[in-house]
């Protein structure tokens, strides 16, 4: 099971060099300035900017079409089915179809920021090891026990991913799924659903005992004594490429706000 | 079920950090009162992972399959660490596999993890229910939170869906598209609630610590 998110996080590049924890008050507040888009004419200006900020980071494009496949039947439903359903102005009819020219727009509009926003994501937890970014969470404010919470669960997910992928091929190697039995159109087999509980339920109670083991481990290294945490709330001195970086990001974001406000006001 | 980047508008995604900010608040001063809570948080992390990866079942329903929710069953196994755990899920999903996004975690994590605390505490009222042996109980209010969690979670994404596309849309259309496609969730409802009953059923006769005393695993 493939799930590295910081696979490239060893490149150089100047998103790279930017303090994971500046990197996310950055990069998120351009997130959010890019969800905040309404107008049309800002979808080009927002999606060139975020490919200038990828073409920066020298992540590659194919680790972006990646990420892309499971959101893209998102896309597909909402070009498919916005433009036929939403809208009040008819831009084309073929019998009971009809295209709406406010459907359209909005699916530009839909489009663009979720592109620019997954990039943006991608700029963030793509180019730095994902426990310096939790890190960087934590000396942001992010609550101890949630830190911790996602430390463990970070570390622990990949070793219960590949217990989880042995049990289902041991179930295969036993015959499951491939016995003849009479389907019907439908509606689930009661002994499908049985199995399958089995196995979530074997799973829990393999990761449960295996926390018993992990807690043990932790209490010999101090773990609970003296309110001690898995990631302390440090924060790192601010270089300079990483002020003007996020000096930049956060001016670029609130140039969005404002431009979006004042074509809101002259339409 | 997740609601991706780019659909909603900013206020509605930072109303949900916002409400996402208070559930977690909230749930973590129930977590705090757990007398064991250090050692209760790496069972609530594994078993975290361990849902993160449960969630890509797919129940064969020919000539198709579907995949489980299991914000229920979360709420029924872990209390009130159901939250944070299906928070740090969700990130998971939008950071790993681009399910979901990062400015709509927020709204996400409300629409999973409030009907999840639900469901823990309609599973908890078997303890006060007189009728009924324990384990036809156990079963029942297991399937009730798992198709319940499911349900309102469906209720609450498509009410945000349909109110949230920018463009006309007639009231009334919206409203009989948001009752039609709930209701169209019933049959994945009594799949998930069957699936949650089974489960709890199982962990119930294999490791009854697994199912916790006071919400907590």
């Amino acid at each position: 099971m493939k799930l590295n998110i910081d696979e490239y996080a060893h490149l150089r590049s100047p998103i790279h060099a930017w303090q994971p924890r500046y990197k996310l008050i950055g990069l998120g507040a351009l997130m959010f300035a890019v969800a905040m888009v309404e107008t049309l004419w800002l979808v080009p200006v927002i999606m060139g900017l975020t490919a200038l900020l990828y073409g920066l980071s020298r992540l590659p494009w194919r680790y972006w079409l990646q990420r892309l496949r499971y959101p893209s039947f998102f896309l597909l439903g909402v070009i498919l089915v916005l433009p036929l359903m939403s809208g009040e102005t008819v831009l084309w009819q073929w019998g009971p179809l009809t295209l709406w020219q406010e459907g359209c727009w909005a699916v530009v509009l839909i489009v663009g920021r979720f592109l620019s926003i997954l990039t943006l994501s991608l700029l963030l937890f793509g180019t730095a090891p994902f426990l310096q970014t939790v890190k960087a969470m934590r000396s942001l404010g992010l609550p101890a026990t949630l830190t911790d919470m996602l430390l463990l669960s970070y570390r622990y997910l990949y070793e219960i991913a590949d217990q989880f992928l042995r049990m289902k091929q041991s179930m295969r190697l036993r015959g499951f799924g491939y016995a003849p039995t009479r389907r019907i159109p439908l509606i689930p087999q009661r002994r499908d659903l049985q199995v399958f509980a089995s196995l979530a339920g074997t799973l829990f109670i393999r990761s449960y005992e295996q926390s018993e083991r992990v807690y043990q481990a932790m209490r010999l290294r101090g773990y609970g004594n003296s309110r001690s945490q898995l990631a302390e709330r440090d924060r790192p001195r601010l270089d300079p490429w990483s002020a003007i970086a996020t000096g930049l990001s956060l001016t670029m974001a609130i140039a969005l706000v404002v431009a979006e406000y004042w074509i809101g006001m002259k339409a | 079920m997740h609601l991706p980047d780019g659909l909603l508008s900013a206020p509605v995604c930072l109303g949900g950090y916002g409400l996402t900010g208070l559930a977690t608040w909230y749930s973590l001063r129930q977590i705090q009162r757990d007398p064991d809570v250090s050692r209760n948080m790496p069972k609530a992390s594994l078993l975290t992972a361990a849902f993160f990866v449960a969630s890509s079942i797919h129940i064969p329903v020919p000539p198709t399959s579907v995949h489980l929710v299991l914000n229920g069953l979360l709420g029924t196994v872990l209390g009130y660490y159901a939250f944070p755990a299906i928070l740090i899920g969700l990130l998971f999903q939008a950071v790993i596999l681009g399910h979901g996004g990062m400015t709509v975690l927020g709204v996400n994590a409300v629409m999973m993890g409030v009907p999840a605390l639900v469901a823990y505490h309609v599973f908890q009222l078997r303890r006060v229910w007189p009728w009924g042996s324990d384990r036809p109980r156990l079963g029942v209010f297991a399937f009730l939170a798992g198709a319940l969690g499911l349900g309102l979670a469906a209720l609450i994404f498509f009410a945000l869906v349909m109110t949230n596309i920018p463009a006309a849309m007639d009231a009334q259309a919206e409203r009989t598209a948001i009752y039609g496609l709930t209701l169209a969730h019933v049959p994945l409802m009594l799949i998930e609630g069957g699936f949650t009953a089974m489960l709890v059923l199982f962990l119930h006769q294999v490791k009854p610590d697994l199912l916790g005393h006071h919400g907590t695993p």
